[in-house]
């Protein structure tokens, strides 16, 4: 051991002879093929689509519908009232209690959730394998029969309360609320809590008028991915959903967002950090730019390797936890480099940002740099694609945003196929800086002079 | 037990938006239905312990290296030291350089990550399985010794500094109930102090530390080797002897006395949060000891207790009193679950609540509920409810974050049991546990005297009405 103490002591040391002994990594082998799962489709006479994926080799699987409803559906004032819809529905039913709807999914080792989003309204749960068909009639009974009891209202309502206001006491979620409102004024997308005073104003009436309106087979897709009995479960599917009524087609309202440059700082006292959100809308999944942009977001921010986190992390320890992500809605998404950092060097972290963002812009990445990145994403496309949840995500990504058939399968091969020049050109196309909305969490007295010079103060 | 898939306090951050084997491989399924995991176990020469356990659904691999130091029995005057440590094993070694470790495994295709827990810190990769050699070159370089300066050990101070202020400091609830409740809850200073470290203590740390730390505790006969997923064994073997079995043994210290005393008396701390604007309240109990049959009756008295919405306390917490919205909690819920960790830990209940509750509503019903499993033998129908449950989360255990947590578990069971079949007695050392044994562990480890309740005290003002922001932008 003491022999290895003495190399690390010998470190601070720039010695060109350590680093002529250095060995090189082992190769690795050539790469595995990887096929997707293929699922097997069928679309009910009422419109439901149904996709199933045997997949795995554990006993279990997920079943979940996925009901093309959320915040998409909301008036302005309406924000959160699919939400309370949401957790209505496993408040009862016509034949089942809240007690008894629980205690059916915990005998089939799993729980029923409800999550509402943007976009869709999603209903299911994780189970044993043998309880698969029992689930999907399960997941059918709360979204076609619930019976939103009355006295559940006042407690269903106190607990999103409850939430909101622990959500407001979140950096990421207030700044997070300003980005998308700049993003998406006079939106759905761009109102992402409501005020305490209008959650406590719904009324069980609204409540069922917003899942009469919107839950019905038209809009669902029910998707089972894992191991099961195929043909007992499309029986049971068939069964349970096939005389559900058609219901309403999904409301297309695609978003027209705006971003100009300007620094938007809410103010949190004393805060020891700056939580940014830098950003600005980008071309949604279903353009011909998609991959090359996805390529470029992971080399400038996406991954530990990036770009921006080596420079603000690796090399200046600004921050612990910075990335960038590409943030999809229905046939819209936008751009954004996330981080929290230390409050004394958040002018600093914003000019590296941009330094990282220009340096794409005029110089196309090395080769070997690039290389890495396509690697990284072929070898993260295998995994996204091996798990239960991570392969229905994917599926159901295709289908939300109308992508063609073969997209999963021609993924790895499209990445590859992105040019050093096709990632400057998406950061010269995409990320314009004069677009890039700037969002601060942090303690205005000590930011706002650092963060003058990049944009107009709001 | 919690959930069996690990959540992740990250080092590197987190990075996806994640021969000669004594045992014969079993079968994957059984004929009753339930799993079996392949498990093939050996010691190096030098103490390295390594588990092998194929998986071959889809062409990955995971190497997990799980070193027998948590931030527990890290040195006294150097409070989150353990975890700075962590993240300097991403600093650099021998033939890799700053960066290099990170680049060698993402530019292959892979993720990784490393997490520093009470008793273990952990390192791992998931990779594709033709990039399985390159990792395991790449660990074992790191085992044989680090080649960092003070550059890099500044560089990381500020960055688990910024590491804490995002989890603690810069928000309302941080460190609820995780970080705080084991503080108040333990006396004996290995169990009771701040891990995630003070920022003064985190500042003083020196290169000679790190070096200190590294030859104390990161030799290979402290350490177990697993490798979960798709791969030859006899190849595989083949690359741990190649890179593995030459580095060197070193002379482990004794472990301290980590034990906990019984506690005799109910302890109640109160914690005001400058952030936080509705209160919060934790109960942790002492739990029982690691693999004694009183450990798997507290694993299933946790489903009962507060697994699931048909648990007992969400039902009368949450469905019928609506004092909450959630109940969380679990044995070693905050950093993992009952498997993966080996000296004294809690079983505890986490809630948000109102202004216009009290803690003393909620702990009335807590306390009938503890009551029930004290004094009245839990039914056959709950209990089969519970052992479903149980089913499912081992399943989820063994196949989680692409194999990582059947990795884990494994770990677990090599490093403080020397015994990683054990990952296939899992269901069975639940079902032999009698409804007796149940009322039992609960009379003696769900006593008010053995437990300690922490109250976050809100001290920010909540704003009446809001402003409607998105009108308000709106141009």
């Amino acid at each position: 051991m003491k022999k290895i103490l003495s190399i690390v002591a010998l470190a601070a040391f720039p010695a060109a002879a350590l680093l002529a002994q250095k060995q090189a990594p082992p190769e690795p082998l050539p790469a595995k093929g990887f096929q997707v799962p293929a699922p097997k489709k069928l679309t009910l006479p009422n419109g439901l689509g149904v996709t199933l994926v045997p997949y795995g080799t554990v006993p279990k699987v997920t079943v979940r519908l996925s009901v093309r409803s959320g915040h998409i559906d909301e008036t302005a004032d309406q924000v959160w009232l699919s939400d309370l819809m949401g957790d209505y529905l496993t408040q009862g039913t016509a034949t089942r209690t809240a007690t008894q709807i629980a205690e059916a999914a915990a005998r089939m080792g799993g729980s029923l959730d409800v999550s509402v989003g943007a976009d869709r309204t999603e209903i299911g749960g994780d189970v044993l394998s043998e309880f698969a068909s029992e689930m999907v009639q399960l997941i059918a009974d709360v979204v076609r029969n619930p019976k939103f009891p009355e006295p559940e209202l006042t407690r269903l309502k106190a607990d999103r309360g409850r939430q909101l206001a622990i959500a407001r006491t979140q950096p990421r979620p207030i700044a997070t609320e300003k980005f998308v409102a700049v993003l998406y004024p006079n939106h759905p997308y761009g109102r992402l809590f409501p005020t305490p005073e209008k959650l406590q104003s719904y009324t069980l009436e609204q409540v069922r008028a917003f899942h009469a309106a919107n839950f019905g087979a038209a809009r669902s897709h029910l998707y089972v991915v894992g191991r099961f009995d195929e043909k007992a479960l499309e029986a049971a599917i068939r069964s349970a959903f096939g005389d559900w009524k058609k219901g309403s087609d999904p409301v297309s309202n695609v978003p027209k967002p705006v971003s100009d440059r300007a620094v938007y700082i809410i103010d949190r006292p004393k805060a020891v950090q700056s939580t940014v959100i830098l950003g600005m809308p980008v071309p949604p999944p279903s353009s011909p730019d998609w991959i090359q942009l996805q390529v470029t977001n992971t080399l400038l921010g996406g991954f530990f390797s990036s770009r921006i986190t080596a420079n603000i992390r690796e090399a200046k320890g600004y921050t612990y936890s910075p990335a960038s992500t590409v943030s999809t809605r229905n046939h819209d998404a936008y751009w954004a480099e996330i981080a929290d950092v230390t409050t004394a060097v958040t002018g600093p972290s914003l000019k590296e940002i941009f330094f990282e963002i220009d340096r794409l812009q005029k110089e196309a990445p090395p080769d070997k740099e690039l290389q890495g990145i396509k690697n990284y994403m072929a070898g993260t496309f295998v995994l996204q694609n091996s798990s239960r949840p991570g392969i229905l995500g994917q599926l159901a990504f295709v289908d939300l945003q109308g992508l063609p058939d073969d997209y999963l399968n021609r993924f790895v091969e499209r990445v590859n196929a992105v040019t050093p020049a096709d990632v400057q050109q998406q950061a010269q196309k995409a990320l314009t800086d004069d677009k890039a909305t700037i969002v601060i969490a942090g303690d205005r007295s000590v930011i706002e002079e650092q963060v003058k010079p990049y944009g107009p103060i709001k | 037990m919690k959930s069996l898939t690990v959540a992740l306090l990250s080092g590197a951050a987190a990075l996806l938006a994640p021969g000669g084997g004594l045992a014969s491989p079993a079968p994957p399924e059984t004929a009753a239905g339930s799993f079996s995991v392949p498990v093939e176990y050996r010691k190096l020469g030098n103490g390295l312990k390594v588990v092998l356990s194929k998986d071959d659904s889809s062409p990955k691999a995971v190497v997990a290296v799980y070193y027998n130091i948590g931030f527990r029995i890290e040195p006294k005057d150097r409070t989150g030291f353990a975890h700075l440590f962590e993240h300097m094993m991403f600093q650099g070694s021998q033939n890799l350089g700053k960066m290099e470790f990170i680049r060698l495994v993402q530019s292959n295709g892979g993720v990784l990550n490393g997490s520093t827990r009470f008793d273990f810190t952990n390192y791992f990769e998931i990779v594709p399985s033709n990039a399985l050699e390159t990792a395991l070159w790449a660990e074992a370089d790191r085992m044989k010794g680090l080649q960092i300066n003070e550059e890099n050990l500044k560089n990381q101070q500020e960055v688990v500094k910024n590491e804490v202020k995002v989890n603690v400091l810069n928000r309302a609830y941080g460190g609820f109930p995780w970080l705080d409740l084991p503080q108040y809850a333990n006396t004996n200073w290995f169990n009771s102090h701040n891990f995630y470290g003070d920022l003064k203590d985190l500042d003083a740390a020196t290169l000679d530390d790190v070096k200190k730390f590294f030859s104390t505790f990161y030799a290979p006969n402290n350490a177990v080797l697993v490798v979960v997923g798709d791969f030859n064994s006899k190849q595989v073997g083949a690359w741990i002897d190649k890179y593995f079995a030459g580095i060197p043994a070193a002379k482990l210290a004794p472990k301290p006395d980590i034990s906990e005393p019984r506690q005799e008396k109910e302890k109640r701390a109160s914690k005001p949060d400058a952030l936080a604007t509705r209160p919060a309240l934790a109960v942790g109990y002492h739990a029982p000891k690691r693999n004694t049959p009183e450990y798997y009756a507290m694993g299933l008295l946790d489903q009962v207790l507060v697994q699931g919405k048909d648990s007992r306390l969400y039902q009368a917490l949450v469905q019928k009193s609506g004092l909450t919205g959630d109940v969380e909690g679990g044995i070693n819920s905050g950093l993992g679950h009952m498997f993966n960790i080996d000296g004294p830990t809690l079983w505890d209940v986490s809630l948000y609540y109102d202004k216009d509750k009290s803690s003393d509503q909620i702990l009335k019903v807590l306390d009938e509920e503890i009551a029930k499993v004290q004094t009245t033998p839990v039914p056959k129908e709950e209990l089969d409810r519970a052992m479903v449950k149980i089913r499912s989360n081992i399943y989820d255990g063994i196949e989680g974050f692409f194999g990582f947590g059947r990795a884990d578990l494994l770990a677990s069971f090599a490093l403080f049991d020397d015994d990683p079949q054990a990952i296939n007695r899992m269901e069975e050392n639940f079902r032999k546990v009698t409804p007796e044994l149940m009322q039992k562990t609960a009379k003696e480890y769900l006593r008010p005297e053995n437990r300690t309740i922490l109250l976050i005290e809100p001290k920010a003002e909540e704003k009446k009405t809001d402003a409607k922001p998105a009108e308000k932008s709106g141009s």
